[in-house]
């Protein structure tokens, strides 16, 4: 593998980084923390391979190969590096759904009460889905009871009914975890009679008691209001 | 270069067909964006590691570092270790960091040490830790004492048994003495870059293929077995290759398990997984990653094991 080469995949790592950054792809990945990393990483890469094009072309003439003794063993490897390439520019796979995050952990102890925030003012406040499972596992002030809240997520079918979703990622799309509520009430059969992975906004209270050992600490909330929604930019819980 | 031009315009050309294949096969869309995930996890603490080799390249020379560290090499290698706390970032970066550090022979006891114990130790990794188990501090004083143990014992096994051939890998030798500083640090950042890169290509997916064969019922059947659980947690964080700024808080999702599991997984996840085992293959030599990924995992389970015993009761 020549120089040029190697220098192209170095630059070419680095600017499919940067194509991420800008098109927003990394979200389906990473968290949005890991922006101005990510963008620093580009740079870096670019300038290194753009220093070492420069470098080479100046020097071409009297040092060809001057230090190739570091890849011979397995060139090709560095090929691999056409597989990232790839998938983050030209195929971007999508962000994981309701297959793709690992089955929860099943509970066996209670996780310890604390006292959560109240919940925002207003008739039915916006409640993210793993907010809503840590509250009705553990807050000691029972902040659910008697509030309609508003929840956003997919669709997730089981045998016994329907769920609502949502990916939660801590670190990067590898350490995906679902986390997941039961829907019962009113309107839970027009949430069920949508294909998986769809994306509603529902609004209902939360059955006090359901998240128990039980359950897996899974609660239900019983449904007035489903309304269908567009996939959001960004699927991810954090 | 006119192999890799024509893989591009191929690539862009086929890139709707590629997808829709992508979206239509559920399994090979998990595994796709899982790959991605460490990849693009690890790019930036990957892009930070070789920078800080590529000074050490470029401004730390053999015998400059030799004078650094303490004239034994038993307490060179503690030393090693501590000063992996100074290092934030996660294992990806670390390899090059070592192997550069290592050079060719002379103090690679140390260097090894600083390997396992910079991503397990530094201190954004315990403050991750603290953040994933509220009010136990006692597990982030066991993964850190568990984790400089384990740094330190293979790095004193090292200075016993290590033989300088295992590493068959060599760094590319500077060319002139009187090329820049700057010429010296882009030459030894890209190499590293390339290398490591690579290898973490294989790494990655290995961990997203693995994760999707693997059945569900493996975390779930777990419960009451201590010894079936420290081992299946073990090979699980080989298997997982979790960065290690994120580990703390997938071992807390998985509450069925006791602490004691979930601590053997924080502490072998940084020292030895497949993506690590892969780059070290690529930046020392198979003869080395062969030898050095399962001692390593044999020390860090067995030290974790006792650690958590002591403390976590």
């Amino acid at each position: 593998m020549s120089r040029g080469t190697q220098n192209t995949f170095v630059l070419l790592v680095g600017l499919s980084a940067l194509v991420m950054a800008i098109k927003g792809t990394y979200l389906h990945f990473v968290k949005p923390s890991l922006l101005p990393w990510l963008v620093a990483a580009a740079v870096v890469l670019i300038v290194l391979a753009v220093a070492s094009i420069v470098r080479d072309l100046r020097d071409a003439p009297d040092a060809p190969d001057a230090d190739e003794h570091g890849h011979r063993h397995r060139p090709w490897l560095v090929w691999l590096l056409l597989v990232p390439i790839a998938l983050t520019t030209f195929v971007v796979p999508p962000p994981l759904g309701a297959q793709g995050a690992a089955p929860e952990a099943v509970a066996v102890t209670a996780p310890p009460k604390r006292a959560f925030p109240p919940l925002p003012a207003g008739r039915a406040p916006a409640v993210s889905i793993p907010d809503v499972v840590m509250r009705a596992a553990a807050d000691s002030t029972n902040s659910l009871d008697r509030r309609l809240i508003t929840l956003a997520g997919f669709t997730v079918k089981y045998p016994e009914g329907t769920d609502l979703g949502r990916v939660v990622i801590v670190c990067c799309a590898a350490d995906a975890q679902l986390a997941r509520i039961h829907l019962s009430g009113a309107a839970a059969a027009e949430a069920a009679g949508y294909p998986e992975d769809t994306w509603l906004q529902v609004e209902g209270n939360v059955v006090p008691g359901t998240s128990t050992a039980s359950t897996n600490f899974i609660p239900t909330i019983a449904v007035s209001r489903v309304t269908r929604i567009d996939k959001p930019a960004n699927t991810y819980a954090y | 270069m006119e192999v890799l031009l024509a893989a591009l315009i191929a690539l862009a050309l086929a890139a709707g067909a590629m997808s829709a294949f992508v979206a239509g096969h559920a399994d090979v869309s998990v595994a796709a964006t899982e790959f991605c995930g460490v990849f693009v996890q690890a790019l930036p603490f990957l892009v930070l590691g070789v920078v800080i080799s590529g000074l050490i390249a470029a401004f730390v020379s053999a015998d400059r570092l030799a004078r650094w560290l303490p004239r034994r090499p038993a307490v060179a290698v503690a030393v090693a270790g501590v000063g992996g706390a100074a290092l934030p970032g996660c294992e990806c970066g670390s390899v090059p960091v070592a192997r550069r550090l290592f050079g060719d022979g002379g103090s690679g006891a140390a260097a090894l040490t600083f390997m396992l114990s910079a991503p397990a130790i530094n201190p954004v990794v315990l403050v991750a830790t603290a953040v994933a188990f509220p009010g136990q501090p006692a597990m982030v004083f066991a993964r850190c004492a568990a984790s400089l143990i384990t740094a330190i014992t293979m790095g004193l096994l090292w200075l016993r048994w290590g033989r300088a051939e295992w590493v068959t890998r060599r760094l590319p030798t500077p060319h002139a003495t009187d090329a820049s500083r700057w010429a010296v640090f882009t030459e030894a950042a890209r190499h590293d870059f390339l290398q490591a890169a690579s290898y973490l290509v294989l790494g990655a997916a290995a961990a997203a293929l693995l994760r999707v064969a693997l059945p569900p019922w493996v975390f779930q059947h777990l419960a009451g077995h201590l010894i079936l659980g420290v081992l299946t947690m073990a090979l699980l964080a080989v298997v997982l290759a979790l960065c290690s700024e994120a580990d703390a808080f997938v071992a807390a999702s998985l509450t069925m398990l006791p602490l004691l599991p979930r601590l053997v997984f924080l502490v072998v996840g940084p020292a030895v997984d497949v993506k690590l085992s892969a780059m070290q293959a690529g930046m020392f030599g198979r003869p080395f990653a062969i030898r050095f990924g399962p001692a390593t995992f044999v020390v860090a389970t067995v030290v974790a094991t006792v650690v958590g015993l002591v403390v976590l009761r």
